[in-house]
């Protein structure tokens, strides 16, 4: 599978992660360990340099912005795609776009199921089950009762004025031109022929044209090709093994991906035109979507979901420790780490790493008391949102110090610097933690005057070498956020005793939010895990080590132009890893 | 499908949020023959099964000594002599049906035992859990093969509307672990079942899911799954092994909603839909009243014969669950690794023990031939973890409780099965309502033997 001889070195330090067993780490002073520990950064980079970290050689085909079909040094081998449930966001969007919101209000579509933290895996993965079938079918049926209510759209779709229930041409006619937008590509005859029998069953058993219309609706709906993505591709002439998405098969993943729903109908027209042949058509089609305000939502999405803000929905909190928390200050907390990704994305465009170290944030009437901090300009807080920099002394800084993630990451009345190194390890470095093993006991001494803090209580825990394998890899970093409390407030003292909040990660020394973050920020791992993560949600796999050199060369590409989210989107979509498939086994 | 078909009239006295149904409709009893235990044609009546899960185990009789396993849950003495714990106390107005199983094995082991992934797919499936774990994301897993209730359902599940019914109370899930975690209910590795937590939707599943026979609707719809299924089948030729699994899955799916489309209601008249959403009061799950609402509708779903298996998740596998009546603020899985709260743990295990007794009652109240609903029932409960604080799967709690429609062992009894293969009690439960099967489980977890001492 391991083409690359560049990537060897670098997969070897990400195995040693995804050890299984009690030893994580033989010990996080040992320099072996925090070599691997760092992932990527202390590997031999791209082209056989010894580069530490972000700087990225320039000397990268992808990064010219022509028409490169990736950079021809790293070699590809992807991964076998596999049919792709839409998601629930992506069905309900799908319906809206296709018949109006009147009728996407009306669809129930099943949850999602998550595996390895995406609901993407899942949706590729999983398969239906009766209550699902069901769900489907109530859906379609109520879209369809309401969207051919919609005579304005449906007259657009049927291109003709029908005859009489018996109007087979017309019935064909918007088969043909709502069902290539339902599905996402054009129908095959055999498949016209199908559906327009439906239609003309429903609509001469009931005397009613448009009866007929609305079971084919109902029944595009149900199908697997509106259901799924379906990726086959045509294979690579180069290389019989890899597959090459299709025109719209592509349209249909930049769309989901990029929008969070079906592709336009431009867009599918291009894309049955040749414009996502080549990689200068996808940039181009890539920056048409993001210009649209759906692409700000499809983060939205995105971000929540993999920063676990969903979470917060539903989030309780033991009111006899924190009597401050509500639905309201939750609901605030999301809308804070929200708007300072799209501050960073979309405003301001500038280096996605400051999602890491930002000295400022968005506070309102909510968060603002909660942080301690000074309303700017007249000095009243209020229901809106204003930046508002961060003190020093807060040690706050990017989204590790933000309510959001300090009270998810955290325990019903207490924190957890096992929760918030865990998730420092996997979604911002994409290391593996594996599962606490069975048959041991997880007793953590309690709070007491030998170990008032939760470090110490911690601490005595790490000292189990069983325990401590994997623990001296999350819980440092937790130790040094220490200050913010289970809501994120602020705090010097627990029980008493000072919080020592002075740690280190991966060798480097920290102390707070905003230190975590400016060290973490400098890691290649961390701008290879944003890579990855989008990665994983945009196609729906992890990624193999047939692909992670490819990724990585992208990365070169995201650190040589300064780090830019959205120019990393469209280079991403531009990939020959998001535009190819291997043969399905 | 046939038995659900029939003209059957059945007698319904229940009870859904407190409110009480009273349906006027002419005694079952007509429809049996002399003795009362099975219809007039010969045809026994029917059995269930159900699952009955809670998460993160019980509390132990010493914390503190990390060598003492022993759980206060465990009763003493063996045999149907034996005295219940006060754990279980809860089950004493129903002990005659309840057996306690001590010291079971769970076999079914992925080589890398992994606290609470190992117990409740081991447990609840005889299959180890397969490790969901790619290089450099989060490790999950999924149940190996499918869940009982699910071996279960495809023995029996084609004589009711509903194959089977998966329900849940609490709402503080792990998700984040895979499936394994998430859901009870599999049909197999990749088709987990998602269970329903709101009594209204629950409701409108049992009882509403009917289509009049004259709805015109009808031939439509399964002209329309009959489409769907073309497109299905043309599709897994086009697409790998896995796929064409899936795709196999998903036209069962669609095989089974065609036959609810078209399946004739029984005249079994459904009650009111229940006001209970089990939506959280200031932070706060109503698990009591969710709990009742539900086990209500299954007692219904059963009396009426629209299902014959369930399952039933109280709380979830590491789930977070608030027991905000028992005056605790914590959730259930960080006290369960506390040893300082074990005393919280306990408490929510007899809370926990009184829901299931609820189900019991509610069934043991609702007649059924010369017996009642569980003298036809065999409902099997465990969690995933005998204790959090040990975090191992030997000795997790056990009860069957019911007659299983005479398969059963009554007087129950507690047995201390002395590390045999938990799959065999899987067994012993399908065999009550498959007497035919012979084996459940696989690898390393199979069984071929049923547990002999709770078999009548």
């Amino acid at each position: 599978m391991i083409r690359s001889s560049i990537s060897r070195p670098l997969l070897a330090a990400a195995l040693a992660i995804a050890c299984a067993g009690p030893g994580c780490y033989v010990g996080v002073d040992d320099p072996e360990a925090t070599a691997a520990s760092d992932g990527f950064t202390a590997g031999p980079t791209q082209g056989g340099s010894a580069g530490t970290n972000s700087g990225g050689s320039s000397d990268s085909d992808s990064d010219s912005g022509g028409d490169s079909d990736g950079d021809p040094g790293v070699e590809l081998d992807p991964a076998p795609a596999s049919l792709r449930l839409l998601l629930r966001r992506h069905y309900r969007n799908a319906v809206g776009d296709l018949l109006g919101e009147a009728a996407a209000a009306q669809v129930t579509p099943p949850g999602d199921t998550p595996i390895n933290g995406f609901d993407a895996v899942g949706a590729a993965q999983l398969a239906l089950s009766d209550s699902s079938i069901e769900a489907y079918e109530a859906s379609a049926r109520a879209a369809a009762a309401i969207g051919v209510a919609d005579t304005e759209r449906i007259a657009a779709y049927l291109g003709c004025t029908p005859t009489g229930p018996d109007d087979a041409a017309c019935h064909e006619s918007f088969i043909r031109d709502f069902g290539r937008l339902a599905w996402r590509r054009a129908l095959t005859t055999d498949e016209i022929s199908r559906y327009v029998e439906v239609a003309q069953a429903a609509a001469l058993d009931t005397g009613d044209f448009y009866v007929g219309v609305e079971n084919a609706i109902a029944t595009l709906l149900q199908s697997p090709h509106f259901l799924y993505m379906v990726d086959i591709g045509v294979p690579d002439p180069d290389d019989p093994s890899r597959r090459t998405l299709t025109g719209t098969e592509l349209a249909t993943r930049l769309s989901f991906f990029l929008n969070d729903t079906t592709p336009p109908a431009w867009l599918i027209d291009a894309a049955e035109d040749g414009m996502l042949d080549s990689a200068a058509g996808i940039r181009e089609a890539a920056a048409v979507l993001l210009e649209d305000p759906r692409a700000k939502d499809a983060l939205d999405n995105y971000f929540s979901e993999v920063l676990q803000l969903r979470k917060l929905d539903s989030l309780a909190k033991d009111p006899a420790v924190w009597p401050q928390w509500s639905p309201e200050l939750a609901q605030a907390m999301r809308q804070e780490t929200l708007l300072l990704l799209q501050d960073i994305i979309w405003q301001r465009d500038a280096d996605f790493r400051e999602i890491l170290d930002a000295p400022y944030t968005f506070a309102n009437q909510l968060t603002g008391p909660l942080y301690g901090l000074t309303p700017p300009g007249d000095g009243v807080w209020t229901e809106g949102f204003v930046k508002t920099p961060l003190p020093v002394e807060s040690k706050r800084g990017g989204l590790l110090g933000q309510g959001a993630l300090m009270s998810v990451l955290a325990h019903i009345s207490s924190t957890s610097p096992t929760l918030r190194g865990k998730f420092v390890r996997e979604t911002i470095l994409c290391e593996s933690i594996p599962a606490p093993p069975g048959d041991v006991a997880t007793v953590i001494p309690p709070a007491g005057e030998a170990a008032p803090t939760m470090r110490e209580r911690l601490e005595q825990h790490l000292s189990d070498p069983i325990c401590a394998g994997c623990h001296q890899a999350m819980d440092p970093i937790g130790f040094g956020l220490e200050n913010y409390d289970g809501i994120g407030m602020f705090r010097t003292e627990e029980n008493g005793a000072t919080i020592d909040t002075s740690s280190q990660v991966s060798g480097t020394p920290f102390d707070g939010a905003r230190e975590l973050g400016a060290a973490l920020r400098e890691q290649r791992a961390v701008s290879v895990c944003v890579i990855r993560n989008l990665f994983r949600h945009g196609v729906g796999h992890i990624e193999t080590s047939g692909e992670l050199p490819t990724l990585f060369a992208l990365e070169e590409t995201f650190a040589a132009r300064g780090y830019h989210l959205q120019d990393l989107l469209i280079e991403l979509v531009a990939n020959p890893a998001f535009r190819m498939v291997g043969t399905p086994e | 499908m046939k038995r659900f078909t029939l003209n059957r009239r059945t007698m319904l006295r229940g009870f859904l949020g407190g409110g009480a149904i009273a349906l006027a409709l002419p005694p079952l009893e007509a429809m049996l023959n002399g003795n009362g235990d099975a219809y007039a044609d010969g045809e026994p009546l029917p059995r269930r099964f159900g699952t009955w899960f809670f998460g993160n185990g019980v509390a132990l009789e010493n914390p503190y000594d990390p060598n003492n396993h022993k759980l206060l849950w465990t009763p003493s003495g063996q045999g149907p002599d034996y005295t219940l714990s006060p754990q279980l106390m809860p089950l004493a107005d129903l002990k005659e049906y309840v057996s306690v199983i001590s010291n079971l094995e769970v076999r079914a082991k992925h080589p890398e035992v992994r606290g609470h992934h190992t117990g409740v797919s081991g447990f609840f499936s005889g299959f180890p859990y397969i490790k969901l774990d790619p290089m450099g994301a989060n490790y999950s897993s999924k149940f190996g093969g499918p869940s009982i209730d699910q071996v279960a359902a495809a023995l029996i599940g084609q004589e009711t509307f509903l194959p089977s019914i998966q329900l849940r109370i609490s709402k503080r899930i792990v998700t984040g672990e895979g499936p394994t975690l998430n859901y009870l209910s599999h049909k197999g590795p990749d088709q987990p079942l998602q269970p329903i937590h709101n009594p209204q939707e629950a409701f409108e599943k049992i009882f509403n899911g009917f289509v009049p026979q004259d709805d015109p609707t009808k031939p439509l719809r399964l002209n329309a799954l009959d489409a769907v299924a073309e497109d299905v089948k043309r599709l897994q030729m086009r697409v790998g092994h896995n796929d064409r699994q899936r795709l196999d899955a998903h036209l069962a799916s669609i095989e089974q909603i065609q036959k609810q489309i078209d399946a004739i209601a029984p005249e079994c008249m459904a009650p009111a839909m229940p006001g209970e959403t089990n939506t959280d009061q200031d932070g706060k799950e109503p698990l009591g009243s969710v709990n009742k609402v539900m086990a209500d509708l299954l007692v219904l779903a059963f009396q009426c014969d629209i299902t014959r298996v369930a399952s039933f998740q109280y709380t979830g596998s590491v789930g977070y669950t608030v027991f905000h009546t028992l005056g605790q603020s914590q959730g259930h899985h960080d006290l369960s690794h506390d040893a300082n709260a074990n005393a919280q743990v306990d408490a929510a295990t007899v809370e926990t023990v009184d829901a299931f007794a609820y189900l019991l009652r509610r069934l043991k109240e609702t007649p059924e031939g010369d017996g009642n609903l569980l003298d036809n029932s065999c409902l099997l409960l465990s969690s995933d973890v005998a204790s959090g604080l040990r975090h191992t799967d030997y000795n997790q709690p056990c009860i069957v409780a019911g007659r299983g429609g005479g398969a059963l062992t009554h007087p129950g009894i507690h047995h201390d099965a002395q590390s045999a293969n938990a799959s065999d009690v899987l067994l012993s439960c399908v065999k009550t309502v498959a007497p035919e099967i012979t084996q459940v489980g696989g690898g390393n977890g199979l069984s071929n033997t049923p547990l002999s001492a709770i078999m009548a």
